[in-house]
């Protein structure tokens, strides 16, 4: 069963269009939903909590539909903000545990779950204290913990490192691997940072203006490209004029020769070549494509959301 | 060498204790538990359980205050019992009486405590965590006027216990007076029950337009100020006038129809503070109509906020 499904999914206030005829198949596994400030993320996410109707098409979450289904799919679906949402007079306990009875877990089963869930968000000691005088790292794994109190199938997860430094970031995406591995949930990870996405994610959506861009595998966006870049430390032009020399298609870049690689005797024809001119040689590698990449690319034709669905 | 068994013992012992992430297998509950989770949540916020201290004081002094006459006359009534005659009696206060002369500390309660109900949530973006679970927006809505107007309930009866615990002990035959004086209390069961819903519906549903506290207090007093005063005061300036239909205007009022109609439920006839040309009947339908509206409102706006 698909994780998420939309089909021309649309979603418009007045006249901005926030989703244009969205079509996604995805499935289970960490999701990573890219996309500038404003391209359509928060939306996306709404929806499919049932928070905001679709203006026309259709979506649906582990198989329920977003209109007809809301209250199911509540139910095995957790939620994190991006925007703050804790109460600062009560303690983090206490907060978890009333979010987790909410969710429909009985008294003692909402303790021992709120508990375990804290742990494994790393609140410990401080969990009695009240948010209000959280650090925003720990409101950040408040804000987690309460979204995994009730065992949810799927995580939703808005910019959930906003405000961070750098330590609170790796820690919190930390958490999200070993929520999406470990913990077996499903999450999807909203974020306009690219980095943290190939960090985490072993599948990517990006979504830029209401439009899909791409949706594919993380593995597939930062493949090998057939370019071998060779650093030196001087002498790069006489470098690129003597490979051209011997058939080779070059471009020099600052101190770089780039490579198109045809075949395996490039490596050799480099090898020799620096050698002949002795060159201080620095690097030779095969260059790989970045994830910023996509949002180079120019778009293929009136509807790049049709050509990028899986 | 020992050393480094020991580290290892420790560490396997750690392990022992780190199960790892745990499904949860057990019972789900549906909407109705959320909602009574939520209410029980409520009530005890608005006494300030679970809160800070300073989250106790403004509930428990106002409610406090509202009991505390009764309490008084309690403790008249039992020091003084045997040195008065029978026949004789010290009541200073009825149960039909007391609201009508203590209300204002419970309008002052309803300031303090029902923006405490729902501003909070509002301000703390809280919201949008309640309605992404399986919990509708009307549940929300009423669960949390329920809170409030059983919170106003229980300060509301308390002061009427004390006040039949302190008429009975006043009477020489303790038993026999339980048995006269029940009537005269039981009335104030459903008349506190309309008080509580009345002024909770009111204050919860006027709160709920504002995430912050201090203006919806604002506006709280400033409806019951002016809504006492203006009808009254057009129902004043429409008599000279011979403007006889003046008098419905009085029915707006939230805390002169409550008084209106807690006496229908006592049996008792208004006093000439009221226009002779209507019953208490009509303010029992008025208080009714009143709830009724607030509610609406309240789940209005409860189906409009953006979460």
């Amino acid at each position: 069963m698909a994780l998420i499904e939309t089909s021309s999914l649309t979603k418009d206030y007045g006249t901005v269009k926030a989703l244009d005829r969205l079509d996604l198949q995805v499935e289970p596994g960490i999701i990573g939903l890219v996309g500038a400030n404003g391209a359509g993320k928060s939306t996306l996410i709404k929806i499919l909590l049932g928070l905001i109707p679709p203006s026309s098409g259709r979506a649906s979450v582990l198989g329920l539909d977003v209109v007809a289904d809301t209250h199911e799919i509540r139910k095995v679906v957790g939620y994190m903000p991006e925007h703050d949402c804790l109460p600062p007079d009560v303690g983090a306990t206490e907060f978890v545990t009333h979010m987790a009875r909410i969710s429909g877990l009985p008294r003692t089963a909402a303790r021992e779950r709120t508990a375990e869930v804290l742990r494994h968000v790393g609140l410990y000691e401080e969990r009695y204290r009240q948010i209000g005088g959280y650090s925003t790292g720990m409101k950040q794994r408040v804000k987690l913990a309460q979204a995994l109190a009730h065992d949810p199938k799927l995580l939703l997860l808005d910019e959930p490192t906003n405000g961070l430094d750098p330590t609170g970031r790796e820690e919190m995406l930390d958490l999200i691997k070993r929520t999406g591995t470990d913990f077996g949930i499903s999450v999807v990870v909203a974020s306009h940072l690219l980095g943290e996405i190939e960090q985490v994610c072993t599948f990517l959506l990006a979504i830029d203006a209401g439009h899909l861009l791409k949706a594919a595998p993380i593995a597939t966006f930062t493949q090998r490209t057939p370019v071998v870049a060779v650093e030196v430390e001087e002498g790069a032009d006489r470098l690129t004029a003597a490979l051209t020399g011997r058939g080779f298609k070059a471009r020099q870049e600052e101190q770089c020769v780039l490579l198109v690689l045809e075949s395996e005797a490039l490596y050799d024809a480099v090898r020799d070549t620096v050698a002949d001119l002795g060159l201080p040689l620095v690097r030779v590698q095969q260059e790989r494509r970045r994830l910023e990449d996509i949002f180079r690319e120019p778009e293929q034709g009136p509807a790049p959301a049709a050509g990028g669905v899986q | 060498m020992s050393a480094g068994n020991r580290l290892t013992a420790s560490s396997a012992a750690g392990s022992i204790y780190d199960l790892g992430y745990r499904h949860y297998e057990g019972k789900r509950r549906g909407r109705l538990y959320a909602a009574w989770s939520l209410y029980v949540e409520s009530l005890r916020g608005i006494w300030g359980f679970g809160r800070p201290m300073s989250a106790k004081a403004a509930p428990f002094i106002l409610a406090g205050l509202y009991s505390f006459f009764a309490f008084l006359q309690l403790a008249f009534a039992s020091t003084l019992a045997n040195a008065i005659s029978s026949g004789q009696q010290v009541q200073l206060f009825t149960y039909a009486s007391y609201f009508t002369q203590f209300g204002l500390l419970l309008i002052l309660f309803c300031v303090a405590q029902a923006p405490e109900v729902v501003c909070r949530d509002q301000r703390y973006q809280v919201l949008s965590l309640y309605f992404t679970r399986a919990m509708g927006r009307p549940d929300y809505a009423l669960a949390r006027l329920a809170s409030l107007a059983t919170a106003l309930f229980l300060a509301l009866i308390v002061p009427m216990i004390a006040l039949f615990i302190g008429d009975v002990l006043m009477k020489p035959d303790t038993i026999g007076a339980i048995g006269d004086e029940l009537p005269r209390a039981l009335p104030a069961i459903p008349a506190c029950l309309l008080i509580a819903a009345s002024m909770a519906s009111i204050s919860l549903a006027l709160s709920s337009y504002s995430p912050r506290r201090a203006y919806s207090a604002i506006g709280l007093i400033a409806y019951f100020l002016l809504m006492e005063a203006v009808p009254a005061i057009i129902y004043a300036v429409a008599q000279h006038g011979g403007w006889t239909s003046g008098d419905k205007l009085v029915l707006l009022t939230p805390i002169t129809s409550l008084t209106g109609a807690s006496d229908w439920f006592f049996g008792q006839t208004l006093t000439s503070d009221f226009p002779a040309t209507l019953g208490p009947d009509a303010y029992v339908l008025a208080c009714l109509v009143s709830v009724a509206a607030f509610t609406a409102i309240l789940l209005f706006r409860y189906r409009r906020i953006a979460a």
